[in-house]
């Protein structure tokens, strides 16, 4: 962790301030001023005012987050000491597609995460539904969860009941990737880090979340959580919704944000508000994903289950997400008509892949400047 | 404020007229809020360099400092000026630390000093949030690197707090001891524009010696001649904790003033023999390289090591510790070449092999595990483990994190591959810092300025204050009468046995002797695996000797005896002989109701307190209500046999359970909590 994360945590959590307010902020000194963090808490109050407008009651909110720096920092510690990262906004490893879709009035400034990060650049989906949803939208998630898992994709679940767990549950059958966004603060979740100790080990679940660590579950966490769960995703399913709650309100925030977002349709006898959903605009699918269910032709067009197109080339490359893996990992996960040894040759003539020795076996990752750099905020 | 007036609020304060002119140019640094590493000798005042800076700031200064006794002596003086400060450490009890911690947070206390290790406490990280912080220090410094003489794992995440402190907050760092490289490499984990303060570091007040010998014998006999001629109180250092009891023993068979003292000792008994060094209560305490550092005594005359330690630099801060005073201190190096072989076998010991590393990798991989659990998984011992633990967290492979209230090992998502050539590199550094250390000992030449030079501390300084620059040098001479005193103390000498606990009757025991340190042993090992004979005949006479030199003419109900494992009835045999001589009964009651397997298969005292756990019963419990035992067995390893059939005679209703054994084994595996 840089030294820095002392001060972004007291920027992060200025209280009243808002993500809008915060960004802008950080664009001024960042982006405009070029100067880091650090330099633009040690500024005088003069310059705070003059060139940075900032009102008394702005300032008097900084001096007092400045006079707590040292507690951050023994703070920040800890949070370290227990695995726990922290990405600022301004870092090339905060998630693009976070940016893109929440721009600068709903990103947060700072992410609080544990385990693989490199799964922030992975293609991601989220399936999203009711806490208590029937049969029929388990059996959707599920499948939805294994066609995206297939093709490499991140599931982001929000670890609610129901639709959330199921997704998260779906992706780890498959051996596929997860994200979870937690309605609370990412310290005061002890339990799911032991329960899911081997997947975050073997770097298939990342753990996020963008509340204080300290903060506890509440109801008004778990809905400020859920634009983060459709802003990490690239697309976005609704397995099931009610005319209230989390799901709808997410949904119609998340069309109202002008976001594409698929949702099952449902069978003529089940009750739920699917079809208002679809009414206001969002895409309806069937049981693999497919727009337009009623078309068979259009199968292709599915969302999760197109063919794939990828050379092997192209599917090696996307089954690292951060991890080393053997020749029969990636055997296994790629299900390659290729024998071990044919596909180590291949791999070692790979300019990408890069050897690494354990013992006395190999394995295989990623060369590091395959990873993407990413330098502008809000691009 | 000037140095003037600054001055003036020093001497009210400190009741001191003036800084020297390096305290003011570390103490005018941390003013300014800048960070500093300062360098200087034992009895410089480096502590003066903060405390005084943290009697003008507003908030509480916090020093992480590893030496208990060091706080405490300089709360004492702090408190003794009228100045708040207070000290968190293990010693005292959970209500004190908390009580502290609660005035720390109401701002009432100016100087706070903490062991390192605190910084895991949770109460106490929750607390650090909410106090008003002035400045941070960190006390022995060289603590930080693995290039120093003692490296601490837990400074860890101190470095990691001061590396996310605000800059503005000053920072000082403080160590007498650090070579160029150490210098170097405190600074750069400190970081944040550090300035570094190098004062020098030669002591002309010692006269060094070097006696070169050719056994331990003469190491002993020069000792009992000697000790009562030197000027004042002084310390013995030995290598070994083995050696402090076996060093302090002949003492007092010599009716000599001394007192043996090292870590394994409980922590009043720790507290008392640094009092009683500081009260000149001994001509000379005994120990381990434990004792002495931080302890602020300024008149230590005299500092003898019997062994010779692992590099210049180890030597250099044991015996800084003398002659604070800048009155003359000897300072006596015994070596015998065999010594050689303790520090060369802790550089080639001192790490695992690879495939215990990897072991607990793919322990840790697997599952997140606690201590115990770590053991129990991979059958390592404490020190080898813990060895491994560290050097796996220093590589970022895992980390320790709190889980509830309990440590758990978790492996780091990403972790890059065991880097094993800097086991490689550090080796090479230790097995060259030892070779310096022979020199120290065979050079013709000053022995301070080779002392200097190894620190990098230049210096032209004419020394004439060594066994080679016009001091006379010491020999031994071993006499006849010298001879038989020595074997007298050594058929007169008796380990104890430390079994005592919660919840059991049983009570220390006694040894006949060391396993590997007489004949005994060997005599065991020829017995338990080559001639299946009964244990000879010295061996009885030897336990009955230590038996009574222990307990007298003490009675006991029942002999008790240790069902065996593989060497059949030797042990039975040993107590009917026993029984016969002492006439207490035999039982023959005690049986196995389970196999066990040989505990020493097994590496740690997790293991093997398991295997034996419940392995036993007593076939008649009711003849045991309100009985004493005597128990026996032939070796005493980590305890665990022993203590478990206290317990279970204790259920039973015994009220006294004695163990005797005839040897008992070096390096124990207990675990010291």
């Amino acid at each position: 962790m840089t030294k820095e994360a002392t001060y972004w945590i007291a920027l992060a959590h200025l209280p009243k301030w808002g993500y809008l307010k915060i960004n802008n902020l950080i664009i001024k000194f960042f982006h405009e001023e070029k100067i880091s963090i650090e330099d633009f808490f040690n500024l005088p109050e003069s310059i705070w005012s003059d060139k940075y407008q900032l009102t008394p009651q702005d300032i008097s909110d900084l001096q007092k987050a400045k006079s707590e720096l040292p507690n951050n920092a023994f703070f920040a510690e800890n949070l370290s000491s227990q695995g726990f990262e922290l990405i600022p906004i301004t870092s090339p490893e905060y998630s693009k597609t976070l940016k893109q879709n929440l721009k600068a009035a709903h990103s947060p400034a700072l992410l609080y995460i544990k385990g693989n990060k490199k799964i922030l650049y992975e293609k991601s989906i989220a399936i999203v539904g009711s806490r208590d949803a029937g049969k029929n939208s388990l059996e959707f998630t599920d499948n939805i969860a294994k066609l995206a898992s297939k093709d490499f994709k991140v599931i982001v679940s929000g670890f609610a009941k129901g639709v959330d767990k199921q997704a998260l549950d779906s992706a780890i059958k498959y051996t596929g990737q997860s994200i979870i966004v937690l309605p609370q603060g990412i310290t005061t979740f002890s339990s799911g880090f032991k329960k899911y100790y081997r997947q975050i080990v073997d770097g298939n679940i990342l753990v996020l979340s963008v509340f204080h660590p300290k903060a506890v579950w509440s109801a008004g966490l778990a809905m400020a959580r859920n634009p983060v769960i459709y802003g990490l995703a690239d697309e976005i399913f609704v397995a099931e919704s009610s005319q209230k709650g989390g799901t709808w309100s997410g949904v119609v925030d998340g069309l109202r944000k002008g976001r594409k977002i698929y949702v099952r349709q449902p069978e003529p006898n089940e009750k739920n508000a699917n079809n208002l959903l679809i009414q206001k605009g969002a895409i309806p699918v069937d049981f693999n994903g497919v727009e337009n269910p009623n078309s068979e032709q259009m199968a292709t067009t599915s969302i999760v289950n197109k063919p794939s197109m990828d050379t092997i080339e192209d599917r090696i490359l996307k089954v690292f997400n951060g991890k080393t893996l053997s020749a029969k990992e990636i055997l296994e996960k790629l299900k390659l008509d290729l024998t071990t040894k044919e596909l180590t040759i291949y791999l070692q003539k790979m300019e990408t892949i890069q050897t690494v020795k354990k013992g006395q076996k190999n394995y295989y990752t990623l060369k590091s400047n395959q990873q993407e750099q990413q330098t502008k905020l809000f691009g | 404020m000037t140095r003037n007036e600054l001055e003036h609020k020093l001497k009210q304060t400190f009741k001191l007229d003036r800084f020297y002119d390096d305290q003011w140019e570390t103490i005018d640094r941390i003013l300014k809020g800048e960070r500093v590493l300062l360098i200087e000798k034992t009895g410089f005042g480096k502590s003066l360099c903060f405390q005084f800076p943290a009697t003008i700031f507003n908030g509480t200064t916090i020093v992480f400092s590893p030496l208990i006794a060091l706080m405490r002596d300089q709360v004492r003086n702090l408190n003794n000026l009228g100045i708040s400060a207070k000290c968190i450490n293990s010693g005292q009890t959970q209500e004190e630390n908390s009580q502290i911690i609660s005035e720390a947070k109401q701002g009432k206390v100016k100087i706070l000093y903490i062991a390192p290790e605190r910084q895991e406490n949770s109460e106490w990280l929750e607390a650090a949030r909410q106090m008003n912080l002035s400045m941070v220090v960190i006390d022995e410094a060289h603590c930080i690197s693995v290039w120093g003489h003692d490296f601490r794992p837990s400074f860890r995440r101190i470095i990691k707090l001061v590396n996310l402190l605000p800059s503005g907050l000053p920072v000082l760092a403080t160590t007498a001891t650090a070579t160029k490289r150490v210098e170097m490499d405190v600074a750069s984990q400190i970081g944040g524009n550090i300035s570094v303060l190098r004062g020098n570091l030669l002591r002309d007040n010692f006269k060094l010696f070097v006696v070169k010998v050719s056994s331990e014998d003469e190491k002993l006999i020069w000792l009992g001649k000697n000790l009562d001629k030197l000027p004042g109180t002084g310390i013995l250092y030995t290598g070994t904790r083995v050696d402090t009891e076996i060093y302090s023993k002949w003492c007092e068979h010599l009716k000599l003033s001394a007192i043996g003292y090292n870590a394994g000792l409980d922590s009043d008994s720790r507290v008392a023999i640094e009092n009683g060094l500081m009260s000149n209560k001994w001509k000379c305490v005994i120990s381990t390289n434990a004792l002495g550092m931080g302890i602020d005594k300024s008149d230590i005359r005299f500092i003898i090591h019997t062994q010779i330690p692992q590099s210049p630099i180890h030597y250099y801060q044991e015996i800084g510790r003398a002659g604070r005073d800048g009155q003359t201190a000897y300072i006596i190096l015994f070596y015998n070449p065999e010594d050689k072989e303790l520090p060369e076998s802790f550089i080639e010991g001192g790490r695992p092999s690879i495939p215990k590393y990897e072991k607990v990798i793919d322990a840790i991989k697997n599952e997140l595990l606690g201590e115990r659990g770590l053991m129990r998984k991979t059958n390592l011992k404490q020190t080898p483990l813990n060895v491994i633990k560290s050097d796996l967290i220093e590589q970022g492979i895992i980390r320790e994190v709190t889980v509830g209230k309990s440590k758990k090992f978790e492996y780091i998502t990403n972790a890059p591959a065991l880097n094993t050539k800097i086991f490689e590199e550090l080796r090479n550094t230790k097995k060259a810092d030892l070779d310096k250390m022979i020199e120290y000992v065979e050079t013709s030449q000053s022995r301070m300025k080779f002392l200097c030079d190894f620190l990098g501390d230049v210096t032209t300084h004419n020394f004439t204050n060594c066994d080679n620059t016009g001091l006379k040098k010491i020999t031994v001479t071993v006499t006849e009468e010298w001879k038989q005193k020595l074997q007298d103390f050594r058929e007169d000498y008796f380990p104890i046995l430390e079994v005592e606990g919660r919840n059991s009757n049983i009570v220390n025991g006694v040894a006949a002797s060391y396993y590997g340190v007489s004949n005994v042993g060997a005599a065991l090992h020829r017995s338990k695996y080559e001639t299946k004979e009964d244990f000879p005949d010295f061996l009885l006479k030897l336990t009955l000797k230590a038996f009574r030199k222990k307990f007298g003419q003490e009675i006991f109900d029942f002999i008790a005896y240790v069902p065996p494992t593989v060497s059949g009835d030797l042990v039975k045999n040993f107590a009917a002989k026993l029984s016969q001589v002492l006439k207490f009964p035999i039982t023959h009651d005690l049986v196995k109701v389970r196999e066990t397997r040989e505990q020493k298969v097994f590496e740690n005292y997790y293991l093997k307190s398991d295997n034996v756990s419940g392995a036993f019963s007593f076939n008649q419990p009711n003849l045991l209500v309100g009985k004493s035992i005597l128990l026996v067995d032939d070796i005493f390893d980590s305890g665990a046999t022993v203590k478990e059939l206290g317990k279970l005679f204790t259920t039973c209703g015994a009220v006294k359970i004695v163990p005797v054994v005839i040897a008992r084994t070096v390096g124990g595996d207990l675990i010291v909590k």
